[in-house]
């Protein structure tokens, strides 16, 4: 197997500071003219991150610390919109459904994605590649709300094609929607069946990226099949799986429009997501205050989840 | 380059630069563009009456507006349809205009927001309705005295209702023929309701249910608790009101009559509360019912109009939806909902209300009036999708294309069942609807699952009747 590391003793000692002073270089014209365009650049971007991001997130922070129907004007409630969140029955099961929704999701859809993203490089003509490589992205370019109404009318458990389907092998009708255990596996399924193209995308242009030389040197050496993926693949991979497993998780536990539209957070609170709960709170309870404190926790949850994961992406990805 | 002089060709094209940035930025400034100011109905001096969307069509909002223009040419008018899924959404688009400054005047509002409207943000119609009271004497007249009640708050009118809808059950013709079932009597009762549903189970398929419901406040189980006398939340009367039963009512009318309704104390744990439930747990555990399932009913249609449902609970406003679906009038029927301990019905209705906010209270004024008026209404309501609050509206004229042979129900549920009244909805209304459709999902997801829902339905209804609106 071809070696690619450099040997320790070969790499040059790292110095604290450099040997010499630095010197105080004032930029040049063209320096300062380049700068100024990059800055014209960035500013569209920056700007609307401000206008669009920081300013909400830090309007959301400050109105969490005010009672707001919108009729009448704020009142200044302090921490109090912070202690209903935490003994609210409702939002912290709604934060147990999010995390289960979240870990059940993810795991799924990069398995899903995955594995056809390994059968997608193995042999096959271009044109089935591409057939196969589209008909898996579609779904992510649909509207989840559209998908969701189609979902609710297949899943439906006395008229819906899916029961229908199994009927015709004999099993009773599953109610998909109407059932604890059940709502939420579908609400999962229909979310997982919509984003997987994402993660699939990433994993085929992540497999194309990795030398082919690897793959033969390993299998001179003997290596095959899963134990090659374990070995090599996947070590490989890895920076393309941590994009996929944040941007997947963010994603995750935000969902919205699924649980909506399929079961309006039922039954029960059985499928009941945070963000659902930040809707309900602010535009049918007119509550925005309390609406804001779960906004500002569910954001504190996805920065510590994703500050957590790559903090872990330091012992488990590889960079070639 | 550390050289700091700046050489003549770099300073030329910096100076072309910045020349060519002050132009376009020039030319942007002085462009005759879009601002909010040109949002149609914006500070333009407007009457502006927001609706909800799907209530009315293109062509209907545009005769209401040029009605009302020929009427009072000094008005000018303008129809903001809302497009929202229900009454809930189209009251948060409302309110979220108003957090933005752009409150329309007049706001078309059902029963579920008339009290939350009434106490926050409306005003109180009766100085004009005593005012005009010769000019409305007609339209009272026209107008069942619950309709007219329901929208009441503490005494005070807040609107004129326009239209209503009482959930009746509507029978499939064509699935009672396959059973040999008859149609019910109007004075069918739960026990006759359970022996037709299984009798259309047996003539039915597997993939055919007899009953089909919607988990929302308005059809759901409501009708079921006011057919057996009591209701989700304590229900009385507030005082007041004498002035206007006195002014346009006769003595029969007024009996019982007062100043609007009040829901106060939650009541889901009482006996009849938990044997309603328990009657329609039976029923899906007899598979003669659906599980609840949230939503606006919409696949209703489809499943009705097919034969795969036989039952279902809706109002005047199916005719219409049934007849696009393309069912014939002879293919389905309505007929009272059944009588358990009660026969009363529950129902919803809507009208303008008008906003503490309007700079334009009496033009507003003049544009329910003119809303009210007959000829207003029935250009309004040419199609069934709603039932209208004038009784002399329904006759056998207008549903003679699309049906119900027994179209006399829809407003025989007032003249007959005078004690039938509006669904529970007190200023919490949203958050009374949130917990009852959540503890029904779960007192009805799985068996002996009511009683425990019913009783943590308690606690949360107790919690959002505290809370102040």
């Amino acid at each position: 197997m071809t070696n690619t590391q450099v040997p320790n003793s070969q790499v040059p000692p790292v110095r604290s500071r450099p040997a010499t002073p630095p010197v105080a270089v004032r930029p040049s014209v063209r320096d300062r003219g380049a700068r100024l365009v990059a800055a014209l650049f960035l500013a569209p971007t920056v700007v609307g991150i401000v206008v669009f991001t920081v300013v909400p997130i830090i309007g959301s922070v400050v109105l969490s610390l005010f009672q707001w129907n919108v009729i009448d004007p704020p009142h200044f409630v302090g921490g109090a919109n912070y202690r209903t969140t935490f003994t609210d029955s409702t939002v912290l099961v709604s934060f147990r459904n999010t995390l289960l929704f979240m870990v059940l999701a993810v795991a799924l859809q990069l398995l899903i994605a995955l594995s056809l993203a390994l059968a997608l490089n193995g042999r096959m003509p271009v044109w089935l590649r591409s057939v196969f490589r589209s008909a898996f992205f579609f779904p992510l370019v649909l509207s989840a709300a559209s998908i969701s109404v189609v979902m609710k009318y297949l899943f439906n458990q006395d008229f819906g094609v899916v029961n229908w389907l199994i009927g015709l092998v004999g099993i009773a009708p599953v109610p998909w929607l109407t059932s604890e255990h059940a709502a939420m596996a579908t609400v999962v399924l229909v979310y997982v069946w919509q984003q997987f193209g994402f993660s699939f995308l990433l994993f085929v242009g992540g497999l194309n990226n990795i030398p082919k030389e690897i793959h033969e040197a390993a299998a001179l050496d003997g290596a095959t099949g899963l134990r090659k993926h374990l070995g090599i693949t996947l070590p490989l991979l890895s920076p393309t799986l941590l994009v996929a497993t944040v941007v997947g998780i963010i994603n995750a536990l935000q969902v919205f429009e699924q649980p909506y539209v399929l079961t309006d957070g039922g039954p029960g609170d059985a499928t009941r997501t945070v963000v659902m709960v930040i809707y309900e709170r602010a535009f049918e309870q007119l509550d925005f205050g309390e609406a804001s404190a779960v906004g500002v926790l569910l954001f504190a949850l996805i920065m510590a989840v994703t500050a957590l994961q790559f903090r872990l992406s330091r012992r488990f990805v590889h960079y070639q | 380059m550390t050289d700091s002089h700046l050489p003549r060709r770099t300073l030329l094209r910096y100076g072309a630069y910045g020349a060519g940035a002050a132009a376009l930025a020039g030319t942007a400034a002085s462009w005759d563009r879009l601002t909010g100011a040109d949002i149609p109905g914006r500070d333009d001096g407007s009457l502006v009456v927001a609706t909800l969307g799907s209530a009315f069509d293109p062509a209907t909002v545009e005769a209401l507006t040029k009605g009302f223009h020929r009427l009072h040419p000094d008005i000018p008018l303008r129809v903001n349809a809302v497009q929202a899924v229900d009454w809930s959404d189209f009251f948060a688009k409302i309110l979220t205009q108003i957090a933005a400054g752009t409150a329309p005047d007049l706001v078309y509002v059902a029963t579920e927001g008339v009290q939350l409207f009434a106490q926050r943000l409306g005003v109180s119609l009766d100085r004009w309705v005593r005012r005009d009271a010769a000019e409305l004497r007609e339209y009272f007249a026209d107008v069942h005295p619950s309709l007219v009640e329901s929208m009441m708050y503490e005494g005070n009118l807040y609107q004129l209702p326009m239209e209503f809808n009482a959930a009746d059950m509507y029978l499939n013709k064509q699935v009672l023929k396959r059973a040999g079932a008859d149609f019910p009597a109007a004075d069918w009762s739960r026990d006759d309701f359970t022996a037709l549903l299984r009798e259309l189970k047996r003539g039915g398929g597997s993939h055919f249910t007899p009953y089909f419901w919607t988990n929302r406040l308005w059809g759901g189980v409501v009708p079921w608790l006011f057919a057996n006398g009591t209701n989700l939340l304590k229900e009385s009367k507030a005082p007041g009101g004498s002035w206007l039963w006195d002014t346009f009512y006769p003595a029969a009318d007024r009996q019982g009559r007062g100043g609007g309704f009040r829901w106060t104390t939650p009541q889901a744990t009482t006996d009849r509360v938990e044997e309603a439930y328990d009657y329609i747990a039976s029923l899906v555990q007899e598979d003669l019912c659906t599980r609840p399932e949230g939503g606006n009913g919409n696949n209703l249609v489809g499943v009705f109009s097919t034969g795969h449902v036989g039952v279902t609970p809706a109002g005047g406003f199916w005719a219409g939806g049934l007849q696009q679906a393309g069912m014939r009038a002879a293919d389905y029927d309505v007929q009272y909902f059944p009588r358990w301990r009660t026969q009363r019905h529950q129902f919803g209705a809507a009208g303008y209300a008008l906003l503490r906010t309007s700079k334009k209270q009496e033009a507003a004024w003049e544009f329910i009036k003119y809303a009210a008026r007959k000829d207003t209404m029935t250009r309004l309501f040419r199609t069934n999708q709603t039932t209208p609050a004038r009784r002399s509206m329904l006759n056998a004229a207008r549903y003679a294309a699309s049906g119900p042979a027994h179209w006399q129900v829809f407003y025989d549920t007032l003249d007959r069942f005078p004690d039938t009244g509006p669904i529970p909805a007190p200023p919490q209304v949203a958050e009374v609807t949130d917990v009852l459709l959540k503890y029904t999902g779960t007192a009805l997801a799985s068996p002996r699952a009511v009683g425990p829902a019913l009783r943590r339905m308690q606690g949360d209804l107790e919690q959002a009747m505290e809370r102040e609106v």
